[in-house]
């Protein structure tokens, strides 16, 4: 019975290995077992239940990757619970895996659930990350996501972009009657939920560092405006009390501040405000548009687009808006700017001949690629891992979806959201 | 078979109508000569309109200036609202399309002021006149001003 399992494993990654692009290195092939249990009985066959639910989605989440590759997992694979702390490396080697998670779900007399999540460099036979986790029993998606993570972290050195959010604008109807409303789901599409009515126009969602808050654009009050959802409390007001249009909101990676445009007669000028609130103060005072500022992960620096030298370009300035310089020197326009979580690269969108494509640069302006073909791609947002941009693209057809697109150079792939949507907002990882 | 339907509907219709309804017998035809009376803000919006040949004006891909045929139609508009310094109008500013979203606001916002400005200085009070921007958030129109009665 063994052998024909392990054969179709060979061809699976045969298959896989070859659909690689030539010269990106090899995906890190992953063991993913069933999770097991140390519990007995009925309880340690709900366990086993759980544990597999988990195992299948630890697998997905590592499948979305361009890094990590898992090998089919069978439920017929009973994981013995002493093999989570000893695993029969050599087993594993055979198989054709470089690394191996596995762990154990565990019931808790107080109803919780302990779910322990470990991982192993094969070639090696030793441990490079553990974890555990006691969460509620309807909480084992977030586990498998932390343990996905944990899994993706061991091998890439990256942030595990599994345990996140996403929140962007759900649009649904035609033309003028289009309603459109803000929502958020876990960054694999479940646990969707709309925060606005859909009573008026709303752009632009910025989910807060922690993602309790929400800095949005609301035309509702006449005029476009920065707004900001308590998802707790679902209180909703305005950023500044002034009477002035105003827009692209951005969080400072620590969740103090709030960059934003705001127009005071014909200018757009940027912004800082405490994100609690207060009075605004002004970092840019050239005559244009001035906008879309998005925070250095440190916070020390912001990068905005100007039209000031004619067409839209890309800046970098201090956060208290001093040593403004051009970073973009391409043809066509670059807007929409957002620094990279790792500091690395900058996203934009480029407009020119070819419509507008997704692109990234370093942040001194050198190493600049496109990733998309167009012609009507806008808005990325990086994932926390720095591999991945999520973007908006409108089809053909005129339908906008959400898309998302790897570093590596692969093709992007469509979102599966329930109505179009635009303008999404990937955050990092929760605690 | 026909027949049958034809009785059942005719043993229908009276029963409502008997009930509650008089059924009208034809409505009144307007004559064409009569048009439509229209009240309050939706007469104003349409003397606005006819008077100034138009409530919307263009501009040119990514630009912000007015040409010729523009400010006609703000010369127009603003003799209407020096006639009516009781009526307050909402300049509002549409970005391009192909833009990105955020710049299309910006964008749209200088395409209202500069047009609040041009009726400003042909001589409508400040205090008529406010502005907003649609960005590129309202397909359709793109590359105008709208000015709208309030």
């Amino acid at each position: 019975m063994k052998r024909p399992i392990l054969i179709l494993v060979l061809c699976g990654l045969a298959s896989a290995a070859s659909a690689q692009q030539p010269g990106t290195p090899a995906a890190t092939v992953i063991a993913v077992p069933p999770l097991t249990s140390p519990d007995s009985g009925n309880k340690g066959n709900a366990m086993l239940a759980v544990g597999w639910e988990a195992t299948q989605l630890i697998a997905s989440d590592l499948r979305q990757t361009a890094e990590v590759m898992p090998l089919s997992s069978s439920r017929d694979d009973y994981y013995s619970y002493p093999e989570v702390t000893a695993p029969t490396f050599s087993k594993w080697r055979s198989a054709g895996a470089k690394a191996l998670v596995t762990g154990f779900v565990q019931s808790r007399s107080d109803g919780r659930l302990t779910v322990g999540c470990y991982v192993y460099d094969v070639e090696k036979g030793r441990e490079l990350a553990r974890k555990g986790f006691v969460i509620g029993p309807s909480d084992w998606r977030r586990a498998a996501h932390k343990c996905s993570g944990l899994a993706y972290t061991a091998i890439t050195g990256a942030p595990g972009m599994f345990d996140t959010r996403i929140a962007y604008v759900a649009e649904t109807g035609v033309g003028d009657g289009r309603t459109r409303r803000i929502a958020v789901m876990d960054s694999d599409g479940y646990n969707h939920k709309y925060l606005t009515a859909g009573d008026g126009i709303v752009l632009t969602p910025r989910l807060a560092p922690k993602g309790r808050k929400l800095a949005y654009v609301s035309f509702a009050g006449g005029k476009p405006s920065v707004r900001i959802l308590d998802l707790d409390s679902s209180q909703d007001r305005p950023l500044v009390p002034i009477d002035a249009i105003s827009f692209a909101p951005r969080y400072s990676p620590d969740g103090s501040q709030i960059a934003f445009s705001m127009m005071l007669g014909p200018n757009s000028d940027i912004y800082v405000v405490n994100a609690g609130g207060g009075m605004p103060r002004r970092l840019t005072t050239s005559p244009g548009v001035d906008t879309a500022p998005s925070f250095s992960p440190d916070g020390s620096k912001i990068v905005f687009e100007s039209d000031r030298g004619g067409f839209q370009q890309l800046y970098v300035m201090n956060a208290d808006g001093s040593g403004q310089r051009r970073v973009s020197f391409g043809g066509g326009r670059y807007a929409s700017p957002q620094w990279s979580p790792d500091g690395a690269w900058i996203a934009f969108t480029r407009r020119g001949q070819d419509g507008r494509r997704i692109g990234i640069l370093k942040a001194d302006g050198t190493g600049e690629q496109m990733l998309t073909s167009g012609p009507s791609d806008e808005a990325p947002s990086w994932s926390a891992s720095s591999r991945d941009i999520l973007f908006q693209r409108v089809s053909a057809e005129g339908r906008s979806g959400l898309y998302r697109v790897a570093l590596d150079g692969s093709a992007p792939r469509p979102m599966t959201i329930p109505q179009d949507g635009s303008d999404p907002d990937w955050s990092g990882v929760m605690d | 078979m026909r027949k049958t339907i034809l009785f059942l509907g005719l043993m229908l219709i009276p029963g409502p109508a008997s009930a509650q309804f008089r059924i009208p017998l034809l409505a009144p035809r307007p004559t064409p000569q009569q048009q439509p009376v229209l009240q309050g803000i939706d007469a104003l919006r349409a003397d606005f309109a006819a008077q100034s040949g138009g409530t919307t004006v263009y501009y040119g891909a990514e630009s912000v200036v007015l040409g010729a045929p523009s400010r006609t139609v703000l010369a127009a508009q603003a003799a209407w609202l020096r006639r009516h310094p009781e009526v307050v109008v909402r300049v509002e500013g549409y970005g391009d399309a192909g833009d990105t979203s955020d710049h299309a606001i910006a964008v749209g916002a200088r395409r209202a002021e500069e047009a609040r400005d041009v009726l400003i200085l042909m001589g409508v009070p400040a205090a008529q006149l406010s502005t907003t921007s649609w960005g590129k958030e309202r397909p359709g129109l793109g590359r105008a001003v709208t000015i709208l009665v309030r």
